[in-house]
Parts: C-alpha cells; sequence; structure tokens
C-alpha cells in the first residue's frame, strides 16, 4: 500500500539511479563545452575578452547546465544549476580580481627587488636616478617604528576594552560594543584628520612619526579589540566557575585562567591589528611628513613610512619612480602575507588546544 | 515535613527564596547540613535543587538578575552577612561542577595547586599537598608518574577527580556538588562515590544528584525538592535518606523515589 | 520545631560590584579603557568640529546642498554636494557590484563547496581583506583601470541609449564605473564575512527540514536560507556601504575628482568622493580651506558612524546568540 503511494507521487525514479555512463558524459559536455565554444569564437572572431566571457561563455554554460540538470532532475536540476553556475561564476570573478591584483604586484614588484632597494634609503635619489640606486630601507625603519608604537598604545587599550566587554557585568557593555563596531568603519581620512586637527594644527607637535601612530591607533584600537573579545569569550564559563568557585577574586581568575586559554587568540588579534594598519595611508599622508633619509626618532622630525613611499613614488609617475612604487607594494603585501599566514598557523593551533566545543 | 534537628548544625539555611529578575525559583528553603555528613538534595529537573546548592557558596550572585531572601549559616556565622568577603566564602565551601574543568593550560600538579595560587595564598611544601590531595581523591596511583603532563589528558572521570582532588588541596571545611557524576560513566560514578564516602569523614558534604540510587548510596540524609505547577521550588521532604527512600512521608515524594514521575 | 514563614521575604542584597581592591582596580582599568573609546569618539568629533566650525558657519546648509568650490573669490565658497553625492553614488555602485559576489561566496563557503575547496575560498576572501587599500589602488591605476575603460566602452557601445551608459566626452578613464568596481573588490570581504557568520549560525535542522520536504538546492536557498538570513545580509551591506563611504586612496588613484556634478552617467570621467577630495586639497590649503576640509571630514564621520551604528544593530538582532 505505502509503495503505491509513493509510486505515485514520484513517477520517476530516485536520481541516483540515473548515475549511469551516458549521464556522466552529458553532464561532462554541459561542464566543458560553453568554455570550448566560447573560447573558439570568440578566438575566430577576434571579439574582446570581456565579450567572448560576459556575453558568450556565462549564458552558453547557464544554457547547458540549466538544460542538462532539467533533462536529469526536471525542474529541481534546473533550478539548481542556475544556482550552481552563479555561485560560480561570482567565486571565479572574486578569485580571478584577487590573483589578478597578486600575480600584478609579485611581477611588477619582483622586477625591482635587489639588495640596495631594500638597504638603501631615498638620499640624493631623484625621479630618474636609476633603480639601482636608493631604495626604502628607511621606509621599512619607519614603517616598524610607527606602527610598533601604534601597537604599543593600542593593544593594552584593545585588551582592556575586550576584558570588559566580557568579564564585567558593567550594563554599558552593549553600547560600548556597538560603539566598537562603529569605530572599526571609522573611514582612516578622518582618523588622520582628527590627529591632524587636535595636534598639528595646534601646534603641540610638528609632523613626526608619534602624530602618524596616534592617527593610526583609532583604526587599529576596533581590530585588537574585537578579535581579543571573540578570543576571550571562547574560554568555557566552566573554567571561569572552577576558578570562581576555587575562592578566586575576578583579577586572578582572568590573569591565571583566562588570559593563558585565551592566549593564542590575543596574539591573533594584535597580528590582525598590526595587519588592519601596516598599509594605512590616508592618515599618514596627512600627518607625517616624508623624508628621503633615514630617522629612528619617531618623535621629532621628518619620517618615511613604507606606504607614504608608495604614495609619493607612486604620484611622481615617472617610469622609475612607478617601478619603486610596486618594489614598495610587494613589500607591503609580502609583510601582510606573513603576518596572514602566522595568524593561520596561530589560529590552527588554537583549534587543537581549546577542549570540545559547547553544545 | 520532617524536620532533622542536630545539635552540630555545620551549615544550615534560613528561609531561603531565590528570584531571577521577577521569576521566583525557590522558596523558604531551610536546611540542615551536620557536620561530616552527606546530605543529598534530588528532585526532578527545574525543581531548583543546583540554584540552591550554589547559593551555598555565593557562586548563585554570579549569575546576572539573581536575587535571594533568607540566610546562609556557617558555624552560626550568616556567610552573606556584612562585610563577608564572596572569596572567602568560597574558600571555606568549595564547589565541584557538573562537567569536569579541570584549567586546560595548566599541569596536573598546577591544578592541583590552583586554587591556592588563585586565593594568593602562598604554596608551602606543594609536593606533599599535591600528593595528598590526589590520595584523597583517590586518583594519586594512577597520576603520580605524570604530574606534569596537561590536566586534559586525563579521562573523564579522572578529570573530575582531579577536580575534586583540587578543591580538597583548598581543605575547604564544606564540599558542595552539583551532579558530579552525570557527565560520567558508572566505573568512574563508582568511584567517585567511593571517594565521597572516604572525604566525608572529615567533611560536610552536599550533593546534587539525579540517580536515586546514588543518592542512597552516599548519603546520610536526603532533602527532596520539586516545583509544582509554575510555583517556585521548595522542599517537600526532608530527613535520613533511609526514611525518604523507604519510608516517605508525603506522597509525592513516595511517587518520585518509586519512579512514577520525573 | 516549626517551619517560620515571613509573610513577604525581604531581598537581600547582593554582591555584584567588586569588593576586593585587587579586583576593584581590575575593573577600573578595564572600564577606563572602554570608556577611553567613547572619549576618543567624542574628541574626534569636537575637534573636527572646531576647524570645522569657520566653513560651517559661513557655508551654512550650502555647504551640503551647494555645488561649488571656488578659492578665486574671498572669501572662498566651499561646498561638497557633488562630492558626497558622489560618494554615495559610489558606495551604491560598488554595494550593488559586491553584494551578489559576497551572497554567493558565503553560499560556496558554507553550503555547496567540500571542506577543502571551502577552506581555500575561505583563505581568497581573507587575504582580500588584507590587502592594502593603497595596493589595490596601484593595482586598479595601472592594471585594472585599462580592462574597465574596455568593459566601460562596450557597455557605451551597447548600451549607449540607457541614460547610465552614455558618454558625450568620449573620455572613459577614472570615471565612477571603473572606480565602483574598485570598492567592489574592497568590501567584498566584510559582506562575505558577516553573510558567512550569519549562515553558519543558521540552525542545520532547518536547512535538512526543507530538504527532508523534497525542496532542491535551489529553493532552500531562495525560500529558506536568503529569508532567514536577509537580516545579517542587510546588516552586513550596510557595513560594506559605510566601508565604501570612506574609502580613500585607492579611489583617489582611480577617480577624477569634479565639482561639475555627474548624476549618473557612470562611464563619464566625473565623479566625487569626500575621502578623496580631503586627501587631494589639504596639502596646499589655505587655514579657511583647510576648516572646509575638516567640515567635510565631519560630514563624512557622521555619516559613517550613523551607517555603522545601524548596521551593527541589525546584524547584532539577527545574531539573537550575542545577547
Amino acid at each position: 500500500m505505502a509503495q503505491v503511494i509513493a509510486a505515485k507521487t514520484r513517477p520517476t525514479s530516485a536520481p541516483w539511479k540515473r548515475r549511469n555512463s551516458r549521464n556522466i558524459l552529458l553532464v561532462t559536455l554541459a561542464s566543458v563545452l560553453p568554455a570550448a565554444v566560447a573560447a573558439a569564437v570568440t578566438v575566430l572572431l577576434g571579439l574582446d575578452g570581456a565579450i567572448g566571457l560576459l556575453v558568450l561563455f556565462v549564458p552558453l554554460q547557464l544554457i547547458a547546465s540549466v538544460g542538462i540538470g532539467g533533462y536529469l532532475f526536471k525542474k529541481r536540476g534546473r533550478q539548481d544549476a542556475a544556482l550552481i553556475v552563479f555561485t560560480v561564476f561570482f567565486t571565479v570573478l572574486v578569485a580571478v580580481l584577487l590573483s589578478s591584483v597578486l600575480v600584478a604586484v609579485f611581477e611588477a614588484g619582483l622586477r625591482m627587488m635587489r639588495w640596495s632597494f631594500i638597504s638603501q634609503n631615498a638620499t640624493y635619489i631623484s625621479p630618474t636616478t636609476s633603480l639601482d640606486y636608493g631604495g626604502l630601507g628607511h621606509a621599512v625603519l619607519g614603517s616598524i617604528l610607527v606602527v610598533g608604537f601604534t601597537t604599543l598604545v593600542t593593544v593594552p587599550l584593545g585588551i582592556g576594552v575586550a576584558i570588559y566587554l566580557t568579564e564585567s557585568r558593567a550594563s554599558g557593555r552593549n553600547f560600548i560594543r556597538s560603539l566598537i563596531q562603529s569605530m572599526s568603519g571609522l573611514p582612516s581620512v578622518v582618523s588622520g584628520l582628527f590627529i591632524y586637527s587636535a595636534m598639528i594644527v595646534t601646534h603641540w607637535s610638528g609632523q613626526s612619526g608619534i602624530t602618524g601612530s596616534l592617527a593610526l591607533m583609532p583604526l587599529m584600537l576596533p581590530t585588537v579589540a574585537r578579535v581579543c573579545e571573540e578570543a576571550l569569550r571562547l574560554v568555557p564559563t566552566d573554567l571561569r566557575s572552577a576558578a570562581l568557585g576555587l575562592g578566586a577574586p575576578n583579577y586572578r581568575m582572568f590573569l591565571q585562567v583566562v588570559l593563558p586559554a585565551a592566549k593564542s587568540g590575543i596574539v591573533t588579534a594584535v597580528l590582525l591589528g598590526v595587519a588592519r594598519i601596516i598599509g594605512e595611508t590616508a592618515p599618514l599622508l596627512l600627518t607625517v611628513n616624508p623624508s628621503a633619509g633615514t630617522n629612528l626618532n619617531i618623535f621629532a622630525g621628518q619620517i618615511e613610512t613604507l606606504p607614504t613611499y608608495l604614495f609619493g613614488n607612486l604620484s611622481l609617475s615617472t617610469d622609475y619612480s612607478v617601478q619603486r612604487a610596486w618594489g614598495a607594494a610587494l613589500i607591503v603585501l609580502f609583510l601582510v602575507l606573513i603576518i596572514f599566514t602566522l595568524t593561520r598557523a596561530i589560529g590552527g593551533n588554537k583549534q587543537l588546544k581549546t577542549p570540545k566545543k559547547r553544545k | 515535613m520532617t524536620q532533622l534537628i542536630t545539635p552540630q548544625a555545620h551549615l544550615r539555611s534560613e528561609d531561603i527564596n531565590v528570584w531571577f529578575g521577577e521569576r521566583h525559583v525557590l522558596s523558604d528553603v531551610n536546611l540542615t547540613f551536620p557536620e561530616n555528613q552527606v546530605t543529598a538534595l534530588i528532585g526532578p529537573s527545574g525543581c531548583g535543587k543546583s540554584t540552591f546548592i550554589r547559593t551555598l557558596n555565593r557562586m548563585h550572585e554570579l549569575i546576572p538578575g539573581a536575587g535571594l531572601s533568607g540566610a546562609v549559616l556557617l558555624d552560626g556565622q550568616d556567610i552573606y552577612g556584612d562585610g563577608v568577603n564572596p572569596v572567602d566564602v568560597r574558600i571555606k565551601i568549595g564547589m565541584v561542577f557538573q562537567k569536569p574543568n579541570p584549567f586546560p593550560t595548566m599541569s596536573i600538579k598546577e591544578n592541583i595547586l590552583s586554587g591556592l595560587k588563585l586565593s594568593g595564598r602562598k604554596v608551602t611544601n606543594a609536593d606533599e599537598l599535591v600528593e595528598t590531595s590526589l590520595r584523597r581523591a583517590s586518583i594519586w596511583n594512577e597520576v603520580k608518574d605524570r604530574l606534569n603532563e596537561p590536566a586534559i589528558s586525563l579521562s573523564g572521570g579522572q578529570q573530575q577527580r582531579l577536580c575534586i582532588a583540587r578543591s580538597l588541596a583548598m581543605e575547604p571545611q564544606v564540599l558542595l556538588m552539583d551532579e558530579p557524576c552525570s557527565a560520567l560513566d558508572p566505573g568512574s560514578t563508582r568511584r567517585i562515590e567511593e571517594t565521597i564516602e572516604e572525604i566525608s569523614e572529615s567533611m560536610t558534604i552536599v550533593i546534587v544528584t539525579h540517580n536515586m540510587q546514588q543518592a542512597q548510596r552516599v548519603s546520610q540524609q536526603t532533602a527532596f525538592f520539586l516545583a509544582e505547577d509554575g510555583n517556585p521550588g521548595t522542599v517537600v521532604e526532608f530527613g535520613a535518606t533511609e526514611d525518604v527512600f523507604n519510608r516517605p512521608i508525603d506522597p509525592r515524594t513516595n511517587d518520585y523515589v518509586n519512579g512514577h514521575f520525573g | 520545631m516549626p517551619v517560620e514563614t515571613k509573610p513577604a521575604p525581604q531581598r537581600r542584597r547582593l554582591t555584584v560590584k567588586p569588593t576586593l581592591l585587587g579586583d576593584r582596580i581590575f575593573f577600573g582599568i578595564t572600564t577606563g579603557t572602554a570608556y577611553f573609546s567613547i572619549v576618543l569618539v567624542v574628541l574626534v568629533l569636537i575637534f573636527l568640529m572646531i576647524r570645522a566650525w569657520p566653513a560651517f558657519q559661513h557655508e551654512g546648509i550650502g555647504f551640503i546642498t551647494g555645488s561649488k568650490w571656488d578659492d578665486s573669490v574671498q572669501p572662498m565658497i566651499m561646498q561638497i554636494f557633488p562630492m558626497l553625492y558622489g560618494s554615495i553614488l559610489l558606495a551604491i555602485l560598488g554595494v550593488i557590484l559586491a553584494v551578489p559576489m559576497a551572497i554567493a561566496l558565503a553560499y560556496l563557503i558554507e553550503f555547496l563547496a567540500p571542506k577543502p575547496i571551502a577552506r581555500v575560498v575561505t583563505l581568497l576572501v581573507d587575504l582580500l581583506a588584507a590587502l592594502p587599500s593603497v595596493v589595490i589602488g596601484l593595482w586598479g591605476l595601472f592594471v585594472f583601470s585599462p580592462v574597465a575603460e574596455g568593459w566601460a566602452k562596450l557597455l557605451n557601445h551597447y548600451l549607449g541609449w540607457l541614460p547610465l551608459f552614455a558618454n558625450t566626452s568620449g573620455n572613459f578613464s577614472r570615471s565612477p564605473f571603473i572606480a565602483g568596481w574598485i570598492v567592489a573588490v574592497m568590501i567584498v570581504p566584510i559582506i562575505t564575512s558577516v553573510t558567512r557568520e550569519i549562515f553558519s549560525q543558521m540552525d542545520r535542522d532547518l536547512i535538512n527540514a526543507a530538504k527532508a520536504l523534497g525542496g532542491s538546492m535551489a529553493s532552500t536557498f531562495t525560500k529558506v536560507i536568503l529569508p532567514t538570513a536577509s537580516g545579517g545580509i542587510v546588516g552586513g551591506t550596510l557595513l560594506g556601504l559605510g566601508r565604501a563611504l570612506g574609502e580613500t586612496v585607492a579611489i583617489f588613484f582611480v577617480l577624477n575628482l569634479s565639482f561639475d556634478i555627474n548624476w549618473a552617467d557612470l562611464t563619464e570621467a566625473r565623479g566625487g568622493s569626500i575621502a578623496s577630495m580631503i586627501l587631494g586639497k589639504l596639502g596646499n590649503a589655505s587655514d579657511y580651506e583647510r576648516s572646509g576640509l575638516m567640515a567635510a571630514g565631519v560630514v563624512l564621520f557622521i555619516t559613517t558612524l550613523l551607517i555603522n551604528f545601524l548596521a551593527g544593530y541589525i546584524v547584532n538582532r539577527a545574531q539573537p546568540w550575542r545577547k
């Protein structure tokens, strides 16, 4: 009886029965043919690549997939095929854009890589000086100092905010959380304007490394605070109860139990904070006065940083200076990639260490 | 309702009422816990027994919105009294939780000493303390060769006994246990029951349990909690364990201990 | 002994605030840092306002509604409407381009792709998020612009009858169309990560229930996943919008700023962006012009702050577990 009903409501047999060689061939054709046809037509007619891709390939692929999907699985197959084609199309689009950036930076940047470029500064270097002379060593040092100082100031603040958000029972937590969230959208140029109007126009300080550092601070703070908060929140409540149940005051509970458990998360927070500001340009353009020479004093005088070096050379727009800009972009990208890899490595450890997920 | 009155009442709750926000969850709990005896708190889920046990060492107030009336007396002194520091209360009245919760970043040895360090006390003769505590929790033989290994390398039952040992290292006068075996297998449960029996010679124990055989095995007196139809939970029956299980006065107790509901 | 019952039990005061000195110091410091973040935001506003005041006072509401920036007269005229409008146009353009990409990526990662592929795509999105604006700008200027200019010409060639793609000047470079793509690249990661978060928190039973009822992937996506996640997606989009408005350096390289307002001719080489304008003009501005740029900063700051606050509110509401 039950079988009769099932047969009536589902006249077609189950999909897995249809996985025979003919269908596999069809699916393969549907996934290969459109690309092949589109490519052939584009090349033969000498069409623009964009047309070939958007006007030929995507519709063809859509038709082919939807057709085969519909033939195999009726309506449900058509819809699913369309969904997959769109999803894959947009994913590939993003992948192409990203790899285009990476390839361009590596290709142009690597041509610039030589020891002198990394080790020398830009004193006596004009926009037309041979690329074998002068470099961004001073900018690397400047960036390390400026970003380092920002980190020094911001990390304790960010951790403090994160502790306030996770450990205290204050009623203002939701407001602070929203505020931090909104701060993460603070336009970087506004942050630069702030320090410019608060310190430079008022003559508290000339443009120096320190003004640049402070301009980066509001940009780094939300990242550090947010990631730290997540890290602290991952520490199970059980552990906090255990510590309090043993008669620990809150601060010892935090320092001896929560902090060690969240250590890797906090390191990640710091790294992500650094990654957030290492290439930040607009605030530095407003608050730092670039120099061609090396300056290790962030409290006074002109100082060069990587982003301002990149921007400056790009603005000169001679062939050579643009080359230098690409070189600087590669160094920045390289630093970002290092930080990125580090956070991945730490994140991987964290998963091993933390006890199994809550229910 | 039977009342058990002993002259050496060690820990006593007087008219404990508990609220979460405006919700009244426990009403007028009066219990007496005599020295060096085990008291079992039984009752169906949601009857407030876990909430009650948390009021006994001021863990209750850590929950946002928690409210309380009445008093808890330890040796005649109100632990909620003016100027009493909750931290001091928790040192004297230790607690073992439902799920084993050793500190994952510390070794077995460090876990044992963690209570002292966390409450800011000096650790003298650490090794001796570690050994006695682990011995009293009857886990010494299993871990004595791996004291410096991380605590989470232990099995669930061992972790729970480690947590008991961690509490014992603080030398509390009372030990509260909130369903300590609910996450463990029968074998580990049995070992923990043995441990309870052993340590009850020198300390007052209050244990919340869902397992009625366990209550009968380990406790000398039992309190039956019940929350009926949206009313706040309250103690329906309290007396010697044998009486509560074999000769209950209240018909509801009879129904519960004989498995008719809950 | 009879049980004493009091008619109305008096609640006792429980210790909510830390009593120990160590705890007081601990919470005092952390509360201090939290309040500092409020102070910081207020300080930003105050300092910008003080500097911006002369411009606001002189221009009045015309500062926002007018379309003229002229330093040949005394005192100079400063009105930012084309920049404000341009910023919003770019942001909307960016969002329109980025949202489908973000939803596709999030869906692929959370529901469609097998684990290893999902992991690679996640890596890709995170990496994109980590790329500094100035690097994107450099790439945009030399690599992407020429390509996108080609796209713009094609659009104009085939769809030029649409006002959106009309182009009378014949100059296709540094247009809102190109800048909009750059903005999209910059905001795809943030929208993706918010959408992913919402997707991953979705009740798997709900999705399985839809599948068990015979729903296809597509109908599950349109009828269950999208409606349930819509709050989060809107919030994420708003966050993206906020980021887009503040985008500075990348746009600076790929957009030709013009006070001759460009309503919707996307492929024309005229556009606006408050942030880029500030960057471009501050270097050699007079004292009074600087005040106008600060005022533009105030407008930008308040706009993004409001959008972000709204976005945060929506995202938090879409994630009940946060509470």
